[in-house]
């Protein structure tokens, strides 16, 4: 046994290991570390913003508003780009979708290598963009005619290479997930057995699939507007910037769910398993999230009502976008009902998904609220859309993602986490981003508006609030960084499944931290019993 | 080795098929530069008013009652030009066939081209502005100092009365912005 073990420890030495590496668990590692790296940047970013509207007129930006809206613009394309995506999809789900199927490893190993340095590269030339004549400052959305004629620095190319780069990144790393999650599961572990999360990353790879190339497409007509004298978005050639929001929309609204999906995969894992049950509705959930990718595409106008729409398509992108709200409606009903009744083992996992499910409800709410089209012309590009997109992904997708680091990190690593450290650093951010974002839907609803770095005294107050808040973040931040001093520097190891009955996925069956090489042989999955992360005998 | 042929098979139906899905949602983004084009043009989508170069006009609707129609023109910052309507506001029955007139001058010592495009105001208006001949629907060339009367010929649609959303319209607003043409160099 013990030659076996070290045969399936054998690994490359050095930097061979990680900058040719094909194997999905030191992948996984590293999309976590440029996750975390990019994630202090996006976050000390944000920390900047928040000190500019610490109070009413300039702080530190005076006569540098473009800089501010480079740091807006930077905030923005980090975290969707270089941290959640890279954290949920090529970090947890390099790291686990193998894992939980019983594969070796994925389908193409050195595939995986290179939608990895892709991404490094993308990360790059993104940071470089900042600093090249005046840096991009167009938002994430990039809309012309600010991105094309407003912009005549080369900044904005170096942007738009970025997002290339990282779309043809997720794209392959998409295509080796669903390769992989479609012929590589163990005998029977059929499509509707397989736990949640790896289901999550298959509707999100192949949202991946048919949104990024519209990204695509419509970075590369900026880009030859900008560049090469095509006429797309400009009317001066017949062409209309409200086609470029079209498009950037309709891959625009699946990407938010493209972020957000993985996080629902993630919270079922940990509220089954310290609810110590299998989670609620299995079927539901899958046929939940399947309902969301699909009126995903449906419903991008919703960022977009104010661009002159008439009334009949304004009432189908409100009508469609309520949609949503009944399937994420199961999801949330879904995880009460697992904890509903269980033998709930309040953890530092549970404690942010708890914590999801809580933020991701508020956020829903005011989704609510902005998918009407009425309501939406009088709020859109104000605070109070910055408070709903924050709640669902900065506090979202964020607490989704720490949950899963919680989780999972004794079996990444082998090392337990500091539980009373966790719990501060939970507690410090619950209350640091509640005080941040909740007071900007008074003042979004009062009227103050986004991408810009001052505001009317009357708003001054409740700005105090939010970067009172943002303080406490910072705080939060080092704790996290205490944390992972405390767990790289443990000399406590984990068993192989840390969480007892309630941990069924195949994850925990593997020792901890995982051997670099697992699953050599397919492990045997019954065909009746069904498995225990299933209650209904599928 | 017969698990292995048969997996590896498997695994690349699968990515021809992704490739196939990626392939075609770019062909998607390029269609769609012509489709959004003809979908504005086609339903007046926006304010975009319907080219109907065929178009006969009905005449005009005794029972309609008459619209407003106001003219606005506009000239984009490179194009050294000066273009004004020649009519102020013009009282229009729908149905009835109208004509209105613009003026342009090329106040630069070089040929310069020119291009405009054109909305109605309210936007919803769109759909039943039929524009059966405009200077707009090509580019136009004025040599040194020249000056032209540029013709337009619209009809409202009479059913913009019975349109519950539009029945309440008393004023449009025809508008133009002539560009400097992309590509053509002419006096640069």
């Amino acid at each position: 046994m013990s030659a076996h073990a070290a045969e399936q420890d054998h690994r490359p030495a050095g930097w061979r290991r990680w900058l040719l590496s094909t194997n999905h668990k030191d992948i996984g590692t590293l999309y976590l570390v440029l996750s975390v790296t990019a994630g202090v940047v996006g976050a000390a970013i944000s920390f900047l913003i928040r000190a500019e509207l610490q109070q009413p007129g300039m702080q530190f930006l005076e006569n540098q508003e473009q800089f501010y809206n480079v740091l807006v613009t930077a905030h923005g394309v980090i975290m969707v780009f270089f941290v959640v995506m890279p954290a949920l999809i090529g970090g947890f789900g390099n790291w686990f979708v193998p894992l939980m199927i019983g594969a070796p490893d994925m389908a193409f190993p050195r595939l995986n290598n290179i939608s990895f340095w892709l991404l490094a590269a993308a990360l790059v030339l993104l940071v470089a963009s900042a600093n090249i004549d005046q840096g991009p400052g167009t938002g994430w959305t990039v809309y012309p005619p600010l991105s094309t004629s407003g912009h005549p620095g080369a900044g904005v190319d170096f942007a738009i290479l970025a997002l290339h780069l990282a779309g043809a990144s997720s794209v392959l790393g998409a295509i080796n997930f669903i390769t992989t999650i479609l012929n590589m599961r163990a005998p029977n572990l059929t499509m509707m057995r397989l736990p949640l999360f790896v289901w999550s990353m298959l509707l999100t790879s192949l949202l991946l699939v048919l949104a990024i190339p519209i990204l695509a497409g419509a970075l590369t007509m900026l880009l030859t507007d900008r560049n090469f004298g095509t006429t797309f978005f400009n009317p001066a050639g017949g062409g209309d910037p409200v086609f470029y929001q079209h498009l950037f929309w309709f891959f625009g609204h699946p990407e938010v769910y493209i972020m957000i999906l993985p996080a629902f995969g993630i919270v079922s894992h940990v509220v089954a398993t310290f609810s110590r049950k299998p989670i609620f509705g299995h079927k539901g959930m899958i046929y939940a999230m399947m309902a969301i990718a699909v009126i995903g595409f449906m419903v991008w106008a919703h960022h977009m009502f104010t661009v002159g729409m008439n009334v009949t398509g304004r009432v189908y992108f409100t009508a469609a976008t309520l949609v949503i709200a009944v399937p994420t409606g199961v999801k949330i009903f879904s995880w009460i009902a697992t904890l509903w009744g269980g033998s709930i083992q309040l953890r530092v996992p549970l404690l942010w998904a708890l914590g999801f499910i809580f933020l991701f409800t508020v956020g829903g709410v005011t989704g609510v609220v902005l998918a009407n089209g009425g309501l939406s012309v009088a709020l859109h590009d104000s605070y109070y859309v910055v408070a709903h997109f924050h709640y669902v992904l900065s506090l979202g997708a964020v607490f989704a993602m720490f949950a899963g680091f919680y989780y999972w990190i004794g079996k990444m690593t082998g090392r337990p986490y500091p539980e009373g450290l966790g719990r501060l650093h939970f507690w410090l951010t619950f209350i640091g981003v509640n005080l941040t974002f909740f007071p900007m839907h008074f003042m979004g609803l009062a009227g103050m508006q986004r991408r810009v770095p001052d505001y009317p005294d009357a708003f001054a107050g409740w700005n105090q609030v939010a970067s009172t808040g943002a303080w406490i973040s910072v705080a939060s931040v080092l704790v996290f960084l205490v944390v992972l001093w405390r767990i790289f520097s443990a000399r406590e190891r984990v068993a192989a499944n840390p969480w007892g009955e309630g941990a069924t996925t195949l994850e925990w069956t593997v020792p901890s931290p995982a051997p670099f090489h697992t699953f050599t042989h397919q492990p045997v999955i019954e065909a009746s019993p069904a498995p225990h992360w299933l209650n209904d005998g599928a | 080795m017969e698990r292995q042929k048969a997996l590896r098979r498997r695994k690349i139906l699968t990515v021809a098929g992704t490739v196939t899905g990626i392939v075609a949602m770019i062909g998607v983004v390029a269609g769609a530069v012509p489709f959004y084009r003809w979908f504005c043009q086609a339903s007046g989508y926006g304010g975009t008013p319907k080219r109907v170069p065929g178009l006969v006009s009905s005449g005009p609707k005794a029972a309609a009652p008459t619209l407003t129609v106001r003219f606005d023109a506009n000239i984009g910052k490179d194009l050294p030009w000066s273009f004004t309507p020649a009519q102020g506001q013009t009282e229009v029955r729908p149905g009835e066939s109208v004509l209105a007139v613009y003026i342009a001058r090329n106040m630069a010592s070089v040929p310069v081209t020119g291009t405009a495009t054109f909305n109605v105001t309210p936007a919803k208006a769109g759909p039943y502005f039929n524009k059966i001949a405009c200077f707009c629907f090509r580019e136009q060339t004025l040599a040194p100092g020249e000056e032209v009367a540029m013709p337009v010929t619209f009809v409202v649609d009479p059913a913009i009365a019975t349109d519950p959303t539009t029945s309440e319209l008393t004023t449009l607003t025809l508008s133009y912005t002539f560009f400097r043409s992309p590509g053509s160099d002419a006096g640069s």
